[in-house]
């Protein structure tokens, strides 16, 4: 019996010293005591263990007299005496086992998007003394529905659809594909798109798409609404468009360099060509950042870029812009802040008529903070356009223009929010005059 | 036997205790072939570095033991990581993700898929951890 528990004790030490091998180091000062309280917790285990060892030993004892006391009772039921249980097919457990771990397979490496059509998107709609994408017109409005699709194709492939129903500024209802891309990824540092993109240029053209609820405003900058919203600049490309990032410590380089089929300003509003242009010639330009991803100025992405076309109208007789734009853009970019300031310059020559060389510019400046509930934001922006440069004069919102803006976006959970400006608008050269607007937009994504 | 079983195991029980082993370390692992920093893996998971070499990452993660990873590897809560990937999403195209439902299932899916990484809350079997956290 000594031995025994001699054992238990020499077994209770190992397990002592196994698990103890992590303990951390102790101050001199506090050593002794410690010391102390672990010998004393030791002595304990080892009068709980003595003791369970000794009823194990009499639970064992009695177990072993059982069978002897009841042999004269053959008739009665005895769990010594009684048939032996049958023995476990190892075959039949070793077929289950092996079913199991297939099904845990199959279910690991199945891709939860590859069953049905995984679809996303975003819907917004809102009230206002004006449509804040169309000011002409008033009251409740319903925005779009947009859906986008990311099908995976395997390998290194890349594929996004955007397809948006929405209501233009003539209150139509009508369906576009606004992004239809095919990609090929090189390497971290290189992806191919082909197809229907957002052109690369400044900051919120290619990272605030057709769902408003990803903008923490109501909405973009006037001048950079797309194309069939206002806005002056073409904003979709069709062609391609490589795109990529050269990561370093601290910061990464961005670059885009994008070549399309040069756009056409149809009934006064631009019109990227989907389908190819009659006048073959393209689009093309780049973008050039850098953004810190760690250290005092993370978040912060400054860049340039720049694009040149020929862009024709359908006026009799048929006009031709020879445009080139310019210029820059900072974003600050953090879980406190959201700012941005884009700034665009546009040299553009007038082929036919040949009326010269115009000169334009256009920006703005927003200034966001991210509060726990609510993300409240200022905004200027203004648009400066020759109004003899023919590419302006063809276009219906090619007017210039200064707003001065303030709101809020308010979430009501992680899928739905509420965004409300109020903005005075100045219109300076086609019609002289101002408007205020009070808006409120709800804006989902599922 | 089942006694001396009894012994080793208190005493293995209580020392641990005592101790203050960490009951919550994660295990990064990738299937074979895959090269990876620890100071690399947050960029694998919020789609920032999509290869390793010329290896095509797949990052799958762990419901099992997301919680922990979103806080001690990523550094961001749940509703920051959605948001993360919805934006990159619709902007880039890119997928999130997949998520795996236990230990089990990651490691699974780690063996079986090329480039494949994830996270598990102990050592596994027949796969190397690249990483502790």
């Amino acid at each position: 019996m000594f031995n025994q528990f001699s054992f238990h004790a020499r077994a209770f030490a190992l397990g002592a010293l196994l698990g103890s091998a992590s303990l951390p180091a102790v101050a001199a000062d506090s050593q002794a005591d410690e010391l102390a309280k672990i010998k004393q917790e030791l002595n304990q285990s080892i009068q709980m263990i003595k003791a369970l060892a000794a009823r194990v030993q009499e639970l064992e004892a009695k177990q072993a007299q059982a069978p002897s006391a009841s042999a004269p009772a053959a008739a009665a039921p005895s769990i010594v005496q009684g048939p032996r249980p049958p023995q476990p097919d190892t075959a039949r457990l070793d077929a289950v086992e092996q079913k199991v771990t297939e099904i845990e397979t199959m279910n690991a490496t199945r891709h939860t998007d590859d069953t049905g059509l995984p679809m996303h998107g975003f819907a917004d709609m809102g009230i206002g003394n004006h449509n804040p994408f169309h000011p002409n017109e008033e009251g409740t409005y319903l925005n779009n529905i947009d859906f986008y699709l990311t099908p995976q194709i395997g390998g290194r492939f890349l594929s996004l659809f955007e397809m948006n129903f929405e209501v233009d500024h003539a209150g139509n209802f009508g369906v576009d594909i606004e992004r239809g891309q095919l990609g090929y990824q090189f390497s971290d540092a290189a992806t191919l798109w082909i197809g229907r993109f957002h052109t690369p240029y400044g900051f919120v053209n290619t990272a605030m798409h057709h769902g408003v609820w990803i903008n923490d405003s109501l909405r973009r900058p006037g001048f950079l609404m797309f194309e069939d919203q206002g806005g002056i600049l073409p904003a979709h490309t069709v062609g391609a468009w490589v795109t990529g990032a050269l990561r370093g410590d601290g910061g990464k380089v961005l670059y885009d360099v994008f070549y399309g089929n040069g756009q056409q300003i149809i009934s006064g509003y631009i019109d990227m060509r989907s389908g190819g242009n009659d006048h073959g010639k393209p689009i093309y330009g780049g973008r050039l950042g850098y953004q810190w991803t760690a250290g005092a100025a993370e978040g912060l992405t400054v860049g340039v870029h720049a694009f040149e076309s020929r862009i024709d109208d359908d006026q009799t007789p048929e006009g031709l812009t020879e445009i080139k734009v310019y210029g820059g853009y900072a974003v600050y970019d953090t879980d406190t802040w959201e700012h941005m300031v884009e700034v665009y310059f546009f040299n553009n020559l007038d082929v036919f008529p040949s009326n010269g060389v115009h000169k334009s510019k256009a920006y703005y400046a927003q200034f966001g903070y991210r509060a726990p509930w609510i993300v409240p934001y200022v905004r200027y922006e203004r648009a400066t356009l020759d109004q003899t440069d023919n590419y302006f004069s063809a276009q219906v919102t090619g007017g210039s223009y200064y707003r001065s803006a303030a709101g809020f976006r308010y979430d009501f959970n992680t899928k739905a929010a509420f965004k409300f400006e109020l903005a005075n608008t100045h219109y300076t050269d086609r019609t002289v005059g101002q408007i205020n607007e009070i808006l409120g937009d709800i804006s989902i994504r599922f | 036997m089942r006694s001396r079983t009894l012994a080793l195991f208190l005493g293995i029980t209580i020392a641990t205790c005592t101790s203050g082993a960490a009951a919550d370390d994660l295990y990064v692992i990738c299937s074979a072939g895959v090269v990876l920093q620890p100071s690399e893996i947050r960029n694998v998971f919020i789609g920032e570095k999509a290869f390793a070499g010329s290896a095509k990452l797949v990052p799958a993660d762990n419901s099992a033991a997301q919680a922990a990873f979103l806080e001690k590897v990523l550094k961001l809560d749940a509703v920051k990581y959605a948001g993360l990937w919805t934006k990159k999403s619709f902007r880039d195209g890119a997928n999130p993700p997949p998520v795996k439902s236990s230990d089990a299932e990651a490691i699974a899916f780690v063996k079986s898929t090329a480039g494949g990484c994830s996270y598990v809350t102990s050592i596994p079997a027949g796969v190397t951890p690249i990483a502790k956290f």
